[in-house]
C-alpha cells in the first residue's frame, strides 16, 4: 500500500485482500493443511480487519457526507467467522469493480542455510537454498492462477550447481462453495509438508527426512485435480496426474537410494505421459486444533519403455495437534514399486537398484515458552526412522541386495519467529547409522 | 535402430531449413503435412531413428531413407569392398573391417598388414567400426574428461575424416596421392554411379572427388544397419525375450558391481531414460598400463613408445594425457582375436585377467628389471607412469592383494560378454 493513494482506493484494496484471505480461508481451505495455520491466518484476518474498520470509520467521520455505494460484491465463498458477510460487503462497497478488478498478487519464499558437519567439518556449506518468487492472478472471484518459480542453490548455469524450477502453475476455478478444481501443475497433497513447504511453516532449518526421502517433497505432478472443501472440516482432494518415470532409474548413481522417487519423479519437463496416476487424499479439521489426514497416490510408470509394467504406489497417514503452546504432529509413509525384479535384472551388481518398498515416521513435538509482539520461540525434537530400500524383490541368491539399514535421526532446536513471516532456525541433527552426517544446522527463512 | 547423438545435433537446423521451404514452394495444401513431409525426407540422414525426446517430439518416428542418402549409401557399400583402391590391388576397407566379425579384423594380428605388397604392419591394432554412428567429435567435457572422436586417439572428427586416412596411409591402402586414388575410382565399375551423384566432372577434381568418397563410406556406415545390429542375447535380454543363464547373470552383476569388475563405469550396460540401448562406451579415455607388444615392428626401437591422446600434433602441451587411448565398445568383443590399441592380449580370459591382477600380480605382466623387480607399465615412459588408472577399481591393489575377481568370476565376466555378440539366434 502506498501512503499516497487516495483512502477509499487504499481501502478497497485492503478489502480485496481481506477478501481474498477470506476466500482462501474458506473455499480454498485446502491450501491449509493445519489447524495451526488456518488460526493464524485467522488470527492475521481479524487484526487487518480492525484496521480497516477504523480506517473506515477515519473515512466515515471525515467525509460525513460521501456516499457508499449500494452494490454488494458478491462471495461465493462461504465467509468465516472473523470475516461476516455483512462487514466483507460493506468493506468492499467502495470499490465498484471489485467482483470483476483483477488482483494480482505477489508471493515469496526463501531459505538460506548453513549445514556443518560435526564429524567432517570440511564438508561445511552456506546455501541459498530456494529462493521463489510467485503470483496469484484472481481473474475473478471464482478463478486464478497459482504459479511459483525458484532457484535453487543461487546460481543456475551449466557450470554451476543450482536448478530453475516451475514450482506450481495451475489455474483454479471454484464451482461451488464446496467445490473448486484445479488444473495444470499443482503440488500433491500428500503428508504434511509438501503443500505447506515454506521455511516459516516447518520446524528445522531442514525439511524432514521422511518428507523428503519417502515423500518426495516438493513433489509436483501435472494434471487435474478436484478440490472439496466440507463445512464438517474435511477436505477432499482427489485427481489425475503425471505419474513417476523408472525408465530414468540411474542404477549407478546414490540419488535412489537417498530417495526413490525424488530420483524419478519428473516434474512435467518433458514427462513421459503414456502412464498416468490417480490420487486422494482426506484431511479433516473437524475439532479445533487437530488435524487427521491420509494419501494415496498410484500409477503405471515405464510408459510403455520396459520390459514391463510397473506400478509406484506411496500413501501416508499423519496427524497434527495444536493445543495451547503444543504443536504436536506424526506421519508414516510407505511407497511400493510393483515389478522390480524385471527391472531390476540387467542392473543387478549396480550399487542402487529399485527397491520393492520403502517407508518411514516420525514424532515431532514443539512448545512455545515465549512469545512477545510478534516474537515467538518455539524449541522442538524430532525422532525420525526411515528406509529407501527396505525389501528387493528376489533376484537369486547372489544378486538379490541386502535391504538398506533403517536410518534414525533426531533432530533438536528452535524456531525463532521474528514476525509470522520471518523465521531464525537453529538445531543439531543425530544420525544413528551414517553418523559422519551429524551436523549443526542454522537456517533464515521467509515467507510472504 | 536409434540415431539419438548425430540427430540431435542436427534435429533443429533440418527442422528450420525444412520449414522454410515448404513455404515457399507448396502452395494450395496444408504446410503442416508438406512440412511433415520434407521433414521426413531430410530426417532420413538419420536412418529412421526418432531418439531424441527432447529435440524431436513432434516430429516422424519412422522415416524412409531418402533416395539422394540411400544413392550415397550404395556407392560407400561398393566402395567400402573394392580392393582395387589399394595399391596392392588386394585391399579394401573390408579386408579389416570384416563384417561377420563385427566390422573388425578376422585374424589374430597385432596390427594388420598393409602397403602396396601387403608386408607393412601397421602400427594399432584394427578396432571394430560398430556402433561409431553414435560417436560424437573429440572435446573435452566440462570437467575436462576427453570424449569422442575416431581412431584410438580420437583424432579424426567424423566417420568421413576418419576414411580419409587408411587410403593414403603407406602402411594400409597406400595410394601415392589423392589424384592416385582418385583414379582408380574413375576406373572402377561404379564410376558411373559416382559421376552420376556428384557430377560428370568429379573426377576433374580429384580433392573433390575424395570428399565425396569418404562422404559415400560415412552414409554406408551411418544408414547400414549391420553397423549397428542390436540383435545381441543381451539385446533380447533388454527387450524382455530372452533370460540370461545364471552365469551370464552373475557376470552382468560383476560387470556393474562397482567394487568388483567396476566395467560399466567406462562400458555403461544400462538402457538410457530415452530407452536407447547400451553402447558398451561412454567414447572417453583411458590410461590402462597395457604391456608393451614385442610383435609390433615398431617396438624393436626401444625408444619409441606410442603415446596415444598427447602424441596427436594438436595436443602437444597436455602430457598429462600420455598413453590414454580410446575406450571401445564391449559389444561383439568375444568375436575379436587382439585386445587393446597395440593388440597385446589374444583372448578374453587374459584380458579380463589383466584388469583385475595388473596391480596385484604385476609379474604375470610385465619384463623383470635386472635388479628382479617388476617393470610395470612397461610400453610408457617413466615419466608418464602417474598418468597410469590406479585410482579405480579394480585397479586400486597392491602385490599380495586378493584380484577385484577371482578366477571363476572372470570366467562369469567372460560368459556375460559373449552375451555381446550380434546375431543371437534363440
Amino acid at each position: 500500500m502506498q501512503p499516497s493513494r487516495p483512502l477509499p482506493r487504499r481501502l478497497a484494496r485492503q478489502s480485496l485482500v481481506v477478501l481474498g484471505i477470506a476466500l482462501a480461508a474458506g473455499a480454498a481451505s485446502a491450501q491449509t493443511a493445519t489447524e495451526a495455520e488456518l488460526a493464524r491466518k485467522l488470527d492475521q484476518l481479524a487484526a487487518e480487519l480492525a484496521a480497516v474498520k477504523a480506517q473506515l470509520a477515519q473515512i466515515q467521520k471525515e467525509r460525513a457526507a460521501a456516499p457508499v455505494a449500494a452494490a454488494a460484491a458478491s462471495s461465493p465463498a462461504a465467509p468465516t467467522a472473523a470475516a461476516p458477510p455483512s462487514t466483507a460487503v460493506a468493506v468492499a462497497a467502495p470499490a465498484p469493480a471489485a467482483s470483476s478488478e483483477p488482483a494480482t498478487v505477489l508471493s515469496a519464499y526463501g531459505e538460506i542455510n548453513y549445514n556443518r558437519p560435526t564429524r567432517a567439518s570440511e564438508n561445511t556449506q552456506a546455501d541459498i537454498r530456494r529462493f521463489v518468487l510467485g503470483y496469484q492472478h484472481r481473474f475473478n472471484e471464482k478463478t486464478k492462477v497459482v504459479t511459483e518459480l525458484e532457484v535453487e542453490h543461487a546460481v543456475s548455469s551449466s557450470e554451476d550447481p543450482g536448478e530453475v524450477e516451475v514450482e506450481q502453475a495451475y489455474v483454479e476455478r471454484q464451482f461451488t462453495p464446496t467445490w473448486a478444481a484445479r488444473a495444470g501443475l499443482f503440488l500433491i497433497p500428500a503428508g504434511l509438508l509438501n503443500e505447506n513447504h515454506e521455511p516459516t511453516a516447518y520446524y528445522g532449518v531442514e525439511r524432514n527426512f521422511v518428507e523428503t526421502a519417502i515423500i518426495p517433497s516438493t513433489w509436483r505432478e501435472g494434471g487435474l485435480q478436484i478440490v472439496g472443501s466440507f463445512d464438517n472440516g474435511l477436505t477432499a482432494q482427489f485427481g489425475v496426474t503425471t505419474s513417476f518415470d523408472l525408465t530414468k532409474w540411474d542404477a549407478t548413481s546414490t540419488e535412489g537410494r537417498e530417495s526413490p522417487l525424488g530420483s524419478i519423479h519428473q516434474e512435467m519437463a518433458l514427462a513421459k505421459a503414456r502412464h498416468l496416476a490417480v490420487f486422494g487424499a482426506l484431511n479433516w479439521r473437524g475439532v479445533p486444533g487437530l488435524l487427521l489426514g491420509g494419501s494415496l497416490f498410484t500409477g503405471n510408470a515405464t510408459h510403455a519403455q520396459a520390459v514391463v509394467q510397473s506400478r509406484v504406489t506411496l500413501w501416508d497417514l499423519h496427524a497434527r495437534w495444536t493445543p495451547g503452546r503444543w504443536d504436536l504432529s506424526g506421519l508414516y509413509s510407505r511407497g511400493t514399486i510393483s515389478n522390480t525384479d524385471a527391472l531390476n535384472a540387467p542392473l543387478v551388481g549396480n550399487t542402487t537398484l529399485i527397491p520393492k518398498s520403502f517407508d518411514g515416521w516420525y514424532l515431532q513435538g514443539a512448545y512455545k515458552v515465549w512469545s512477545s509482539e510478534d516474537y515467538a520461540l518455539s524449541p522442538f525434537l524430532r525422532w525420525e526412522q526411515f528406509n529407501t530400500a527396505r525389501s528387493y524383490a528376489d533376484l537369486g541368491p547372489g544378486l538379490t541386495p541386502d535391504a538398506a539399514a533403517t536410518e534414525r535421526v533426531i533432530t533438536f532446536g528452535a524456531n525463532l519467529q521474528i514476525t509470522p513471516q520471518i523465521v531464525v532456525k537453529a538445531d543439531y541433527q543425530r544420525f544413528r547409522e551414517n553418523k559422519d552426517l551429524n551436523r549443526v544446522d542454522l537456517g533464515l527463512g521467509w515467507s510472504f | 535402430m536409434r540415431c539419438y547423438h548425430y540427430c540431435k545435433s542436427f534435429a533443429l537446423p533440418i527442422q528450420i531449413q525444412g520449414a522454410s521451404e515448404v513455404s515457399i514452394r507448396v502452395s494450395g495444401q496444408g504446410v503442416a503435412g508438406a512440412l511433415a513431409l520434407v521433414l521426413s525426407s531430410m530426417l532420413a540422414a538419420c536412418g529412421g531413428g526418432g531418439g531424441d525426446s527432447a529435440s524431436s517430439s513432434n516430429l516422424p518416428t519412422e522415416t524412409t531413407l531418402s533416395a539422394q542418402a540411400q544413392a550415397q549409401a550404395q556407392l560407400g557399400e561398393r566402395i567400402f569392398s573394392d580392393v582395387t583402391l589399394s595399391a596392392s590391388g588386394r585391399q579394401s576397407c573390408a579386408s579389416c573391417h570384416v563384417e561377420v566379425n563385427g566390422h573388425a579384423p578376422d585374424n589374430a594380428l597385432s596390427a594388420q598388414l598393409g602397403g602396396a605388397l601387403l608386408d607393412q604392419q601397421g602400427s594399432r591394432n584394427t578396432p571394430s567400426i560398430n556402433y561409431l554412428s553414435f560417436n560424437t567429435s573429440f572435446h573435452f567435457e566440462s570437467d575436462g574428461t576427453p570424449t569422442g572422436g575416431f581412431f584410438w586417439d580420437g583424432r579424426a572428427a567424423s566417420l568421413q575424416a576418419q576414411a580419409r586416412e587408411p587410403f593414403l596411409q603407406a602402411k594400409e591402402m597406400a595410394n601415392a596421392s589423392v589424384a592416385d586414388l582418385i583414379g582408380r575410382v574413375s576406373r572402377a565399375a561404379y564410376a558411373d554411379e559416382f559421376k552420376q551423384l556428384f557430377g560428370d566432372d568429379i573426377f576433374s577434381r580429384p580433392d573433390d572427388a575424395f570428399d565425396r568418397l569418404t562422404l559415400a563410406l560415412q552414409a554406408y556406415q551411418r544408414e547400414d544397419t549391420g553397423f549397428r545390429n542390436f540383435t545381441s542375447k543381451y539385446d533380447e535380454f533388454l527387450r524382455g525375450n530372452v533370460a540370461l543363464s545364471d552365469q551370464e547373470m552373475r557376470g552382468l552383476a560383476l560387470f556393474n558391481n562397482p567394487t568388483k569388475g567396476n566395467c560399466q563405469a567406462c562400458h555403461p550396460s544400462a538402457k538410457s531414460a530415452d530407452g536407447s540401448f547400451p553402447l558398451f562406451t561412454d567414447f572417453t579415455y583411458d590410461n590402462l598400463g597395457v604391456p608393451r607388444n614385442a610383435e609390433l615392428t615398431q617396438n624393436d626401437d626401444a625408444s619409441y613408445y606410442d603415446l596415444g591422446l598427447c602424441a596427436r600434433t594438436d595436443l602437444p602441451n597436455r602430457p598429462d594425457l600420455c598413453g590414454a587411448f580410446k575406450v571401445p565398445s564391449l559389444r561383439n568383443v568375444a568375436i575379436r582375436h587382439a585386445f587393446f590399441h597395440n593388440g597385446r592380449f589374444k583372448s578374453l580370459k587374459d584380458v579380463v585377467t589383466f584388469y583385475v591382477q595388473r596391480d596385484t600380480n604385476p609379474e604375470k605382466w610385465y619384463p623383470l628389471n635386472a635388479d628382479g623387480s617388476v617393470h610395470k607399465f612397461d610400453d610408457l615412459p617413466v615419466e608418464y607412469h602417474a598418468n597410469v588408472n590406479t585410482t579405480e577399481v579394480p585397479y586400486n591393489r597392491q602385490p599380495g592383494d586378493a584380484p577385484a575377481l577371482g578366477d571363476a568370476e572372470v570366467d562369469d565376466v567372460i560368459a556375460f560378454l559373449q552375451t555381446l555378440t550380434d546375431g543371437y539366434r534363440r
